[in-house]
């Protein structure tokens, strides 16, 4: 029986969380869109479309055979560079916060970023499966892939989207140190990371002032540190169990746009610490199925797919998080499954959909 | 196994993230849990807006609890600038309505603040214009409560209760002085907004404003009234520059009454001139006392046994020479010979000198410090003035000499009456105070009581028995007369002193003061009374202040509740006098012998029957000569 392996649990939570996510885009939305838009339904019919489309696009993914994309991964690179060149030219790609990264349809937007890291994700899987032996070799295995990666890399900085960025490329640096590659060159790397943020803040100053606010969001509550002081103003009310649904006042307008990056501080304040321990479950149980699936898929490509995209999810969601909560300079990383944002939603679904056909081998 | 390599790092970097994603949670668990209150009441103040509520002032009422300064409550306008729709309409509706700029309107409805208040314009409105602006219902515009202070009977007592300004600050007398206690706090009404300003739907949040402590008066309401309706009337016969009255109890320092002239109406202070305002003349005011200050070289001299009353006589010949300086005496030609309680009586200046001059300069000074002057009172009162004593070190035999007779110093009103209670009440020298109690406002229960504060003795009580003796015959005989009340025992003496102007004495305007005390045998009450420059009349203390004392007397009688007394010194008369004559017990005597004994008297009977059962006025009480005399027959 070929559904004997299907990963249904995966599924269920996946579906569970992602369903919790449409109802807290309608919280924290609301406001706002009754605002701006006078529907306060307005983001979170957008999401839901674009919901029932990730779900089609699941199911739809599930029962294709994912080797399809080892033998496509240059076509869909090649796809994905292109769009990736063609929002940066004004007229075609729009500017949403400063950063030209997204092609408006009608209502819609989409992100080649987003697709990008799928891409890039399909194309190193399928360059480490069949460079097993050459990975050791840092010169002939390892730069040729990174040449690739910090291609699109500096493409996504040009927009720019700093936060998308670090999450595709902390992704495939961690999917190339699981093919093997010598531990002594990940340090190489940590050090060279370290020197390319420290250049990136001197090319754009305000990346210092993000970081001035994360280490003392007090010092410029007006200014820097005002979505930080704003973020733990929520949080920290939420206390053990919340205000209780749609009790936020934080997403009064305090907050500005409580939908996307910040829905996990309206979260902490609507459902408190315990809420937060549920969904955190969830993305760690999620994580455990995806790993469990790729250590138990006997194709390397199929192993290298899956754990891909799932560290790739669990490391975005951290990445947002620890910002949310101030750990990190606020980057601009949306959370998966439940900040707004079509294409970051379809793309996680999308994601799901591989694993789970590459649950059924 | 192939994989083995590839499964091992897998492993660790599910642990890795496992690890990560415990320290966000960690993290979480710390704000939410650790940083709970302190980011509760910060994001707390973030939404939620608070408009004021005034806190009521303290009261301010007399011994017996009459109010004497309350408050009115009044509304103010206050405007939410984030709430307000339409800022021109608002703010044309609104300037319309105060008769206010629209542009300064404009200014307030459209400021970038959370709370607006219109100053001064939308200050303390009246009924009719906070109904029509309560009647357009608009966003943002708010009323609040607001407290004004009121004094209910307007002038009195204004020196003393002072004025609050227009944000109910204390700016003078009591209101200054405790004003930390009278200033309650402020109470407001808190309600949540968003991140815009607009007020959320939730529940608003009532703090109650507390209200300032209420403060009991020593002073005596109908005393005071009595006392200024004195200084009024004196004001008008005698168009004087200024006038002074205080009443104490000399037993604990009570201040009973407390009034001068100028005054001013604390409702409406700005009125008046800030001199008016600013000095209260029974404290602030410092000049010569005159006689008056005799009292205190009289309680010396008999405190050291350097004269006795009865025994020994000095003769006045109208003026003494000391060091070669000539001091004549009042009256032209002098007393004669006199005893020393004849010196007393006459207010013999050369005597008084040879009092002072016996003494000495260091005994003297030192009791004339003793008694307080040269210092403070302490009184609970702003303004206090010291006064100015000569330098012991620097005196010659002429400033001892005058000191002796009350010139060449300088002291207040409320000096003399510190220091005259203590002559005659047994020697104690009692801190005055004005405010007896600290009361609760709400139930008028006892915060705190302020006790009598007793400095320190400074004559004997044989000593002061003495003063009151001699008092008392100043009064019944001598040049205190027209402060006699018959059937009562009062002591006093009266004072005349020049008033300084540009650095010499004035020709014609005097200072007529007379102090004095009742009943002389066991005092309750003292009473000062000074007139600055009396115009139309003789320029005598007798004359002009001696009276007006005597009327503040009468009222503390029936005030007082002080029982009349049989022991009285019988009044030596003038011709002008109309004579009081002891009236002889005739009850129980047959109609013809009460007849006999009534001679003189104009009899009228009621009932039937040839025995006095009742007669009226009372026996034993002296009545006017050749009154009625009412009998009850049986």
């Amino acid at each position: 029986m070929k559904n004997k392996n299907f990963d249904y649990k995966l599924l269920i939570a996946v579906i569970l969380i992602a369903s919790f996510g449409i109802v807290m885009i309608y919280s924290a939305s609301s406001i706002w869109a009754e605002y701006k838009f006078h529907d306060a339904f307005k983001f979170v019919k957008a999401q839901a479309i674009f919901f029932l489309a990730g779900l089609g696009m699941l199911y739809f993914l599930s029962k294709i055979d994912y080797k399809i994309y080892e033998k496509k991964a240059n076509l869909i690179l090649l796809i994905c560079f292109i769009l990736l060149v063609l929002v940066l030219i004004p007229g075609i790609g729009s500017i949403r916060n400063g950063s030209r990264s997204w092609f408006g349809f009608g209502g819609f937007g989409i992100q080649p970023s987003e697709f990008a890291k799928l891409g890039l994700i399909i194309f190193v899987s399928k360059y480490l499966a069949g460079n097993q032996k050459l990975m050791q070799n840092i010169k002939k295995g390892v730069f040729p892939i990174l040449l690739v990666i910090g291609v699109f890399f500096l493409l996504i900085m040009l927009e720019p989207d700093f936060g998308t960025a670090m999450v595709i490329v902390l992704t495939l640096v961690v999917m190339i140190f699981i093919s093997g590659v010598k531990l002594s060159f990940f340090v190489k790397i940590g050090v060279l990371a370290l020197i390319g943020i420290v250049a990136l803040i001197i090319i754009a100053p305000y990346r210092m002032l993000r970081i001035v606010a994360f280490l003392n969001p007090w010092s410029d509550p007006l200014g820097s540190g005002y979505q930080i002081i704003q973020s733990l103003y929520a949080i920290g009310p939420g206390g053990l169990l919340g205000q209780g649904f749609l009790q936020s006042r934080q997403k009064q307008f305090y907050l500005p746009e409580p939908q996307t990056d910040f829905i996990f501080s309206i979260i902490s304040e609507e459902f408190g610490f315990l809420g937060i321990l549920i969904i955190t479950s969830f993305f760690a149980f999620i994580f455990y199925r995806i790993i469990k699936i790729s250590l138990k898929t006997n194709d390397l490509f199929g192993k290298y797919l899956s754990f891909g995209l799932g560290v790739g999810i669990l490391i975005q969601a951290l990445l947002n998080i620890a910002v949310v909560i101030g750990l990190l300079p606020v980057t601009g990383v949306t959370l998966p499954f439940f900040s707004y944002g079509g294409s970051s939603l379809l793309v996680s679904l999308a994601s799901i959909g591989i694993i789970l056909n590459i649950s059924r081998k | 196994m192939f994989y083995n390599n590839i499964h091992t790092r897998i492993r660790y970097c599910f642990l890795i993230c496992l690890i990560c994603l415990t320290i966000t949670i960690a993290k979480v668990f710390y704000i939410q849990v650790f940083q709970y209150n302190k980011l509760n009441t910060l994001a707390e103040s973030l939404w939620s807006r608070k408009l004021p509520i005034s806190a009521d002032r303290g009261e301010i009422i007399d011994r017996n609890g009459n109010v004497l300064a309350t408050n009115i409550t009044t509304t103010s306008l206050v405007i939410i600038p984030s709430q307000v729709v339409n800022a021109e309409d608002t703010a044309k509706k609104l300037s319309e309505i105060l008769n206010s700029d629209y542009k300064d309107m404009l200014a307030h409805v459209t400021k970038r603040t959370s709370i607006e208040r219109v100053h001064p314009e939308g200050r303390r409105l009246d009924y009719e214009t906070a109904e029509k602006i309560d009647a357009l219902k608009l966003d943002g515009v708010y009323l609040v409560k607001e407290s004004k202070r009121y004094y209910p009977h307007g002038d009195l007592l204004s020196h003393v209760l002072g004025y609050v300004g227009i944000d109910n600050q204390g700016l003078s007398g009591l209101e200054l002085y405790y004003n930390e206690y009278l200033t309650g706090s402020d109470g407001s009404i808190k309600y949540f907004s968003d991140g815009k300003g607009h007020k959320l739907e939730l529940a608003e949040i009532y703090e109650a404003p507390t209200s300032g402590i209420t403060l009991q008066l020593t002073i005596d309401l109908d005393l005071q009234e009595a006392v200024e309706n004195e200084l009024d009337n004196a004001m008008q016969k005698y168009d004087a520059d200024s006038a002074i009255a205080l009443a104490m109890n000399p037993k604990t320092g009570e201040v009973l009454a407390m009034a001068s002239r100028p005054d001013f109406d604390p409702n409406n202070y700005q009125n008046a001139s800030t001199e008016v305002i600013n000095r209260n003349l029974p404290i602030w005011m410092t000049f010569e006392p005159g006689s008056t200050f005799k009292i205190m070289t009289l309680a010396s001299a008999l405190e050291e046994k350097k004269i006795n009353l009865f025994e020994g006589s000095f003769t006045d010949g109208g003026s003494i020479n000391v060091d070669g300086a000539t001091i004549h005496c009042w009256k032209h030609g002098g007393h004669g010979t006199q005893s020393y309680l004849e010196v007393v009586e006459n207010s013999c200046n050369p005597g008084f000198v040879s009092i002072g001059l016996d003494l000495g300069t260091e005994t003297l000074m030192n009791y004339i410090r003793t008694f307080g002057f040269g210092s403070k009172t302490g009184i609970d009162l702003n303004g206090e003035g010291t006064g100015i004593l000569f330098k012991t070190e620097k005196m010659g035999l002429v400033e001892t000499a005058t000191t002796a007779f009350g010139q060449g110093v300088s002291v207040t009103p409320i000096q003399q009456v510190r220091a005259v209670s203590a002559a005659v009440n047994g020697g104690y020298l009692y801190t005055p105070f004005m405010v007896k109690n600290f009361l609760e406002r709400e139930t008028n229960s006892i915060i705190k009581r302020i006790e009598p504060n007793m400095e320190k003795q400074v004559i004997s009580e044989e000593t002061s028995k003495l003063v009151r003796f001699a008092l008392e015959n100043v009064v019944a005989k001598g040049s205190g007369h027209n402060a006699y009340i018959e059937n009562y025992r009062i002591g006093g003496k009266t004072g005349t002193a020049q008033t300084v102007e540009n650095g010499v004495y004035s020709a014609s305007k005097y200072i007529l003061s007379f102090i004095g005390f009742m009943p002389a045998d066991d005092p309750e009450v003292v009473v000062y009374v000074a007139i600055q420059n009396a115009k139309n009349v003789v320029q005598y203390g007798g004359t002009v202040s001696a009276p007006i004392a005597k009327n503040i007397f009468r009222s503390a009688i029936d005030i007082l509740d002080i029982a009349p007394s049989k022991e009285t010194i019988p009044k030596e008369y003038t011709w002008l006098d109309t004579k009081y004559v002891l009236m002889p017990n005739v009850e129980g005597l047959s109609l013809e012998d009460a007849k006999a004994a009534l001679k003189g008297f104009k009899v009228e009977y009621s009932g039937d029957g040839q025995t006095v059962v009742y007669q009226s006025p009372n026996k034993e009480m002296y009545v006017k000569e050749g009154g009625t005399v009412v009998l009850m027959l049986n």
